[in-house]
């Protein structure tokens, strides 16, 4: 045995701890799933990887020069190097490595493996087989892409069956809970706000807990089960979200919701999923789970990828169109927000709420008619919607200068619901309209398209436009042009500060005035 | 997996004894097939303490005894929730800390009733059953009350009310006060003690010294009112909480003094069944009143509770002028004795569901609050540099 050599091998698996931190860090932000790991090992960490395979060639080298103390201190360099690499990255990112039990486990899993490749070469100094396993634990230290990957399969048994132990764990909690109504929300889109919306309602008589944030993964749920529910909680939401056949299903048999509400069928996901149709199969195992349990289950009218696929006859409808059994009429918008009236089976109830838009009203029927099942009030859904909060910059309405009203639509990117957010403003009847937008960016060879039709459709419905970015609102300009909207209440800046310059000179009591899409400052020119 | 309901008796008042007697017996109304129950007793020092013990009212002939077998505790919260953590621990076991999910305080009297008690729950922000500390609080008050049912435009006797110091200090003023606003007969009382303790009627102007010299060493605020001549006592509970109540039957308390005194209240039976407290007080239920009558004094009792801001269970006294017709509201008791459930099973409401409806109301009020905003996510002071470093760009 080489004692030096022995030092070596030991500061090249401790250098390679720092270096698992960055991996494992990556690893856990794909999911934990190899092939995403991989195509960021191969966008993210192509240069890297040469570079290792080139210090483990060169460590290799050294080692078979018998050159033991310039390999050591080759390798105490490399350390320095990863240390200090390890520590800026973590300090730079903005998701760090979480320190959960399965990363833990890596961190074990790969001491163990230097560990037993060390003792292998310490207690065979003499044999072939001792060299290889040097040459391995040189190997294991430097390439760490293939170290972190082999953590993760080595503990793969072993996180399986923790998976296991905390699905069963919140399978019994649940089962404890014998008063426990569960209601599973899963769309292809708004299934996070309308789950927000319903525990609000429904918090007006229950006690309600809901998966937080857009947890909607099995472990998500399972986190939220055994975390927060409480002995007092008669409702337990869960968003249920799917990327893959059967995810919903799998969800659905920890849960065994006895109520559900299916916000869209969209094309979305469909890198995984190929059809909207395996999209509207897997969302209705949900549906086909609530039916089993003797449930009644709620769908989304308006969706028409949604409604052309189903048995009208098995489900409650809600939506704006007509003929649904809970549903929306007499919608308009105003600087106090929106109002409509909500039809529930022949029960009528006037809402109000300070969220904008068709999307949001829908939203706000789904849960108030599920509410409305389970024996919310119509006074109760009333005071619920009326003190929904709008989510900051979509579609937000606020007092404004000079007594005008805003609505801040900031984080508003896509095209559709641009278009939306300019027929909300329409909507203010007998108020001076505004429009100030710099347009929408990042949409490849769409970009002019969309931009010129936002032109059009403010052009028609709007009164005053201001363009912000001199050459970035072009197509927005000629859009607004080719349907002959009046120049002189088109104006164009090039700064936020100068639009709003323009629009205090005219603002008053009677304005209100759309923000839309508002672009840090590099984008105006 | 049952909500467990920590009960909280006992404390520093004159009314620690009484307390103990409508605790044990809403601890053995509680449906235990849906709750688990923490007897938490709060001795006259302020040191709480539990055990099983505490459950039997047997126990607490032997205070000292029974203090020996509970175990002194402290609450505290931890991660989101809050916790009773036992003081003394085992030599090398840790006894596992207690879970709380909702308090459930039977107390009377200051110190505790008035609102003291629900300012601690508020601060561990434990959901507690019954009034918040601002209606708690009033209603401890009974000069405060009156003008919150005054200025609600709810009937009340008129009143004067003065500091001990006033008085002591010029009592021909008061005095000469006390007659020309309220004239005799009259009664004088301590505005903020509860069960009657520290009250006395005055007849003549000769009683008056003695009567406000015993209720200056209960409080130092006093207020006289005029004494109804024909009077008659009735009571009504009332049961929710501002969107939601509903009114009990009436009683009628027997009067074996000119007033109802302590004695009568709480002591009477004592030597045949301790245990009773209020409800085997001698009284009439329902209260041998007109229809009509009972039926405004019922909703003049839910007017109270809206107007007070009261939640869970209370008993509001009134007075009925015989003469006059008259009803006039005197007290309310935010925590009442017995927790008045001799005034709901008349009605058909079971002890056992009747707490089951205070469950349910306290966990209504922490959902309110919750969907309420009560801090501001962003910390202004993350933006703002501190003097010594350089002033620029701070604007507070």
């Amino acid at each position: 045995m080489n004692i030096i050599l022995l030092f070596s091998l030991i500061t090249a698996a401790v250098s390679c701890c720092f270096a698992l931190v960055r991996q494992f860090q990556m690893l856990q932000q794909n999911s934990y799933f190899p092939s995403r790991y991989f195509s960021w090992v191969k966008d993210g960490y192509s240069v890297e990887l040469c570079i290792e395979c080139i210090a483990f060639c060169l460590s290799s080298l050294l080692m078979s020069r018998k050159l033991y103390i310039a390999q050591l201190i080759f390798l105490i360099a490399v350390l320095a190097v990863r240390v200090f690499l390890c520590v800026r990255t973590q300090k730079k990112s903005i998701k760090k490595l979480v320190f959960t039990g399965r990363i833990k486990r890596f961190f074990g899993a790969a001491v163990i493996l230097f560990l037993l490749f060390i003792c292998i070469y310490a207690f065979m100094p003499k044999n072939v087989t001792g060299e290889i396993f040097a040459c391995l634990t040189l190997m294991l230290a430097f390439v760490s892409p293939l170290t972190s990957l082999l953590c993760r399969f080595v503990t793969a048994p072993v996180d399986k069956a923790v998976t296991n132990w905390y699905i069963n764990d919140a399978k019994r909690i649940l089962k404890e809970h014998k008063d426990l109504i569960v209601i599973g929300i899963t769309g292809s889109y708004g299934k996070t706000t309308t789950k927000f919306i319903l525990k609000r309602i429904l918090s007006e008589k229950y006690n309600v807990v809901a998966t937080p944030h857009s947890f909607n993964t099995p472990m998500g749920v399972v986190r939220t089960i055994r975390e927060d529910l409480q002995p007092q909680t008669r409702i337990f939401i869960c968003e249920m979200g799917a990327k893959n056949i059967g995810d919903i299903k799998e969800i659905c048999d920890i849960v065994h919701p006895k109520y559900g509400i299916i916000t869209s069928v969209g094309a979305q996901h469909l890198e995984t999923f190929k059809t909207v149709d395996n999209v509207f199969k897997t969302k209705f195992e949900l549906a086909d789970e609530v039916l089993k349990n003797g449930g009644e289950v709620f769908v989304n009218g308006d969706s028409a990828e949604l409604i052309s696929r189903i048995d009208k006859s098995l489900y409650n409808i809600y939506g704006t169109s007509d003929g649904f059994s809970f549903g929306a009429e007499d919608i308009s918008y105003g600087r106090n927000g929106s109002e409509f009236t909500a039809n529930f089976e022949n029960t009528e109830i006037k809402l109000a709420s300070k969220l904008l838009g068709l999307h949001s009203v829908i939203d706000i029927i789904g849960a108030a008619a599920l509410s409305f099942k389970l024996g919310v009030t119509p006074e109760s859904i009333r005071f619920a919607v009326s003190s929904l909060k709008p989510t900051e910059h979509r579609l937000e309405l606020k007092p404004y200068i000079n007594g005008s009203t805003l609505i801040n639509d900031a984080y508003n990117a896509n095209p559709e619901g641009c278009l939306e957010a300019v027929r909300v403003l329409s909507s203010f009847e007998g108020m001076k309209k505004v429009i100030v937008t710099p347009g929408l960016i990042e949409l490849g060879a769409r970009e002019y398209e969309c931009n010129f039709a936002l032109g059009v459709e403010a052009a028609k419905l709007c009164d005053i436009i201001i363009l912000v970015g001199i050459n970035r609102s072009k197509p927005l300009r000629e859009g607004a042009e080719s349907v002959g909207f009046n120049p002189d209440n088109l104006y164009t800046v090039s700064s936020f500060k100068e639009a709003m310059e323009i629009y205090s000179s005219f603002a008053d009591g009677n304005t209100a005035v759309l923000l839309e899409n508002d672009l840090p400052d590099n984008y105006l020119n | 997996m049952k909500t467990n309901i920590a009960v909280f008796f006992g404390c520093r008042s004159v009314e620690h004894e009484v307390s103990i007697i409508s605790a044990v017996q809403a601890m053995r109304a509680i449906n235990r097939e849906k709750y688990d129950v923490t007897p938490v007793y709060v001795a006259k020092d302020g040191q709480m303490y539990t055990g099983v013990g505490l459950l039997e009212i047997e126990n607490y002939r032997n205070l000292p005894e029974l203090l020996k077998t509970a175990e002194p505790v402290v609450f505290l919260k931890k991660n989101g929730a809050v916790f009773m953590e036992y003081e003394n621990q085992g030599l090398f076991l840790k006894k596992k800390d207690v879970k709380i999910d909702l308090a459930f305080p039977i107390v009377h009297g200051t110190n505790c009733e008035d609102g003291t008690i629900a300012g601690y729950f508020e601060f561990l922000g434990l959901p507690y059953i019954g009034c918040d500390i601002i209606s708690a609080a009033v209603g401890m008050d009974k000069a405060v009350f009156k003008d919150v049912l005054k200025s609600a435009g709810l009937p009340v006797l008129d009143c004067v009310v003065f500091r001990s110091r006033e008085y002591m200090t010029d009592k021909e003023k008061i005095t000469d006060e006390i007659t020309e606003k309220i004239g005799f007969p009259l009664i004088i009382k301590p505005v903020n003690l509860g069960s009657s303790v520290g009250i006395t009627k005055v007849n003549t102007i000769e009683e008056l010294d003695g009567a406000i010299t015993l209720a200056a060493s209960f409080a130092d605020r006093i207020l006289a009112e005029h004494a109804v001549s024909a009077l008659r006592e009735i009571n009504c509970s009332v049961l929710g909480d501002a969107d939601e109540c509903i009114p009990s039957v009436c009683e009628e308390p027997f009067m074996h003094d000119k007033i109802l005194s302590y004695e009568d209240k709480y002591l009477s039976n004592s030597k045949g069944g301790a245990s009773k407290g209020m409800a085997s007080l001698g009284r009439k239920i329902p209260a041998d009143i007109p229809e009509e009558k009972a039926e405004e004094i019922k909703k003049l009792a839910c007017d109270i509770f809206k107007a007070v801001g009261a939640s869970g269970v209370v008993r509001i006294d009134f007075l009925l002028d015989t003469d006059t017709g008259k009803v006039y509201a005197n007290e309310i008791n935010t925590i009442p004795g017995s927790l008045a459930f001799y005034l709901w099973e008349p009605t058909g409401l079971k002890y056992t569901d009747m707490i089951d409806k205070l469950v349910e109301t306290a966990f209504k009020r922490q959902r309110n609050r919750e969907n309420l905003t009560f801090t501001i996510d962003t910390n202004i002071l993350s933006g703002v540099s501190f003097g010594a470093k350089g002033a620029k760009g701070a604007k507070l």
